[in-house]
């Protein structure tokens, strides 16, 4: 064939029109799937629906240091993959310039499935989670505004923001949407447990069975649903002074909530040691034996656990907390803490 | 078939002209209004340094002074009102942006009004909304920057900060009044949402002219108007209990000063 110019002009338009479509193409949307035993999600997807774009951008940003002050920080330090997206080993987390928060961190994972977020239920919608680890002192200490300034300086975010939102200057919205979308997308419903549930072909083992009896008896009016919490917020008897950190009623300023702490869920209980917001306990075992012996007095602790002789406890023999245990370990969603998609590095 | 598709058609057409001659026309909505907030402590306009002496007898000098309106209603004269729309209806007054202290409404009916009402602070919709319904003056990463807790999610309505040195060396000679609260999302708790309705006390026209209809905030009244709230022994209130009586002390300086008219220009006429 030979080329002339107009060869070489027609060539040159093809390639710009199309250039031009991929440019303007919109983001592809992810479909979020709704695991069959979990119920209703919170959060409107409608509003913010996730895409390839959304989520990618979302996930290089919760790896993203620059949002904290010094950068040394990002999300997932104190959320990491291997750990079910807590911090492991750590009872309180590290934040900036070495400081350590107040109480053990959370995992993120089904976040859009929460009516409330953090152990005191202070932030009502995941799109403004984010802001309060960012805020916080002894987390990454950086304001919003700061971390906008730094986006819109670089051109690859620049670029990924544009891609994702279709936006030339990066703002809060889009900023927080890009984080939600990665969060929303962060599923854990993969467990034997599951499985098991749903009959995609997996018994769990008379142990873990026995286990499970004995959980919805003596576990599930707290830790309910198949998300394995109420959403409530309780006094566990894990401490009795309330100076340090007065849970819920720092929020409510009621008396009453006064070392109230959120139920969490149990899923991937098995990742997340040590336990409780105080992170003072180290093992499943440790937890279990605390609901049958350690539980501490104290006005607003919750009425649940108070025997008709007034003792607070659990009543779990070794073997009952043994298959206790172990049902909790097929609560286990491997697939999911080593799911590429999630990680920091692909 | 029973009722052909041309019969169905000509059916919907007869009803939909039926329904534009019930429906009256449509108001004129091409006036305007400004409202202009008069930040004042003992009457006189608040400067930034500048000495005052509250009811107590206390000096003190301020260095912040931001507030959000939000929620305007205007009364008509004969009756009804008009609501402001809601995505063009938070505004937050700061007495460092000179600017932010005239809110012009704009799309009004041309009509006569006696009345306004408003809230200080933000309703609890916007305080529980995601991300997208916060753009605007409700950014918390920009306008609301330093009028919204995190960690406690929701908005500050209103934000007093200076000096006092009845306030000792130790903590900077620093008071903060941080008043926010819109009265919890699962659980009850503080509601400091404060709504001040004004009269006129006369027709207000925006008829071919655009009404200044000036607010005085007197800020004085913040430290004694119901309750007595002394520097020295509160100089740091934020989420407490005693900011309902902040808040109730600070709506009550919300009043009715001058009403002034500009002339309108040629695309309000």
């Amino acid at each position: 064939m030979k080329i002339n110019k107009t060869t070489i002009a027609f060539v040159a338009i093809i390639a710009a029109i199309s250039v031009g479509f991929t440019g303007i193409n919109k983001p592809k949307p992810i479909e979020i799937k709704i695991p069959s035993n979990f119920p209703d999600p919170v959060y409107d997807l409608k509003i913010n629906p996730v895409t390839e774009e959304g989520f990618e951008l979302g996930r290089k940003l919760f790896y993203e240091t620059m949002l904290s002050r010094d950068s040394s920080v990002s999300c997932g330090s104190c959320h990491q993959q291997q750990a079910a997206f807590i911090q492991a080993g750590h009872n309180f987390s590290h934040g900036v310039g070495n400081k350590h928060g107040r109480r053990n961190s959370l995992p993120v994972f089904n976040a859009l499935f929460n009516r409330t977020f953090f152990w005191d239920g202070g932030v009502h919608n995941l799109d403004m989670v984010p802001i309060n680890p960012i805020e916080n002192k002894l987390e990454m200490d950086e304001h919003i505004d700061e971390i906008l300034l730094r986006l819109n300086n670089a051109a690859l975010y620049r670029q990924l923001f544009k891609n994702a939102f279709s936006v030339d200057t990066i703002s809060t919205k889009e900023f927080l949407q890009a984080l939600s979308q990665f969060l929303a997308a962060m599923i854990s419903a993969d467990s034997r447990y599951d499985k098991y549930i749903r009959h995609e072909g997996v018994q769990l083992t008379p142990e873990e069975l026995a286990g499970l009896q004995l959980f919805k008896m003596k576990c599930s009016s707290c830790h309910a649903t198949d998300l394995f919490t109420d959403g409530s917020y309780r006094n566990n008897g894990i401490t009795n002074d309330f100076r340090f950190d007065k849970g819920r009623a720092e929020i409510t300023l009621n008396q009453n909530d006064k070392g109230k702490f959120k139920v969490p869920s149990l899923r991937n209980v098995e990742y997340t040691a040590p336990y409780m917001h105080t992170g003072s306990l180290e093992t499943l075992e440790q937890v279990l034996e605390h609901y049958n012996s350690g539980i501490k007095e104290s006005e607003t602790l919750d009425s649940i656990f108070r025997n008709k002789d007034g003792v607070p406890r659990i009543a779990l023999t070794p073997d009952e907390q043994k298959n206790i245990i172990l049902f909790l370990k097929s609560l286990s969603d491997t697939a999911f803490i080593n799911d590429k998609r999630f990680s920091e590095y692909k | 078939m029973k009722y052909p598709l041309i019969k169905i058609i000509a059916f919907g057409l007869i009803i939909t002209a039926l329904l534009s001659f019930v429906n009256p026309p449509k108001a004129k909505t091409n006036g305007t209004m400004v409202l202009k907030f008069n930040n004042l402590f003992n009457n006189q306009a608040v400067e930034f340094g500048k000495e005052y002496t509250n009811a107590h007898g206390e000096k003190l000098t301020l260095k912040t002074l931001n507030y959000f309106i939000s929620n305007i209603k205007l009364t008509l004269k004969g009756g009804g009102e008009y609501v402001v729309p809601q995505d063009s209806c938070y505004f937050l007054v700061k007495q460092s942006d000179i600017g932010t202290q005239q809110i012009v409404l704009h799309n009004l009916p041309a009509a006569k009004y006696t009345a306004i009402s408003f809230m200080v602070g933000i309703d609890s919709t916007r305080n529980t909304t995601d991300i997208s319904r916060r753009t605007g003056t409700l950014d918390v990463g920009s306008t609301a920057k330093v009028m919204y807790w995190s960690w406690n999610s929701g908005y500050i309505f209103f934000k007093m900060e200076g000096q006092s040195p009845v306030i000792p060396d130790s903590a900077g000679n620093n008071f903060y009044y941080h008043i926010g609260g819109f009265g919890g999302f699962q659980s009850k708790t503080i509601n400091n949402i404060r709504t001040k309705s004004i009269s006129f006390n006369e027709s207000v026209s925006n008829k071919n002219k655009i009404p200044v209809i000036n607010i005085d905030v007197d800020v004085a009244a913040l430290f004694n108007y119901k309750t007595p709230i002394l520097l020295a022994k509160d100089p740091d209130v934020m989420w407490g209990e005693l900011s309902v009586k902040i808040s109730e002390n600070y709506i009550s300086t919300f009043n009715l000063g001058s009403i002034d008219y500009a002339t309108a220009t040629n695309s309000d006429k």
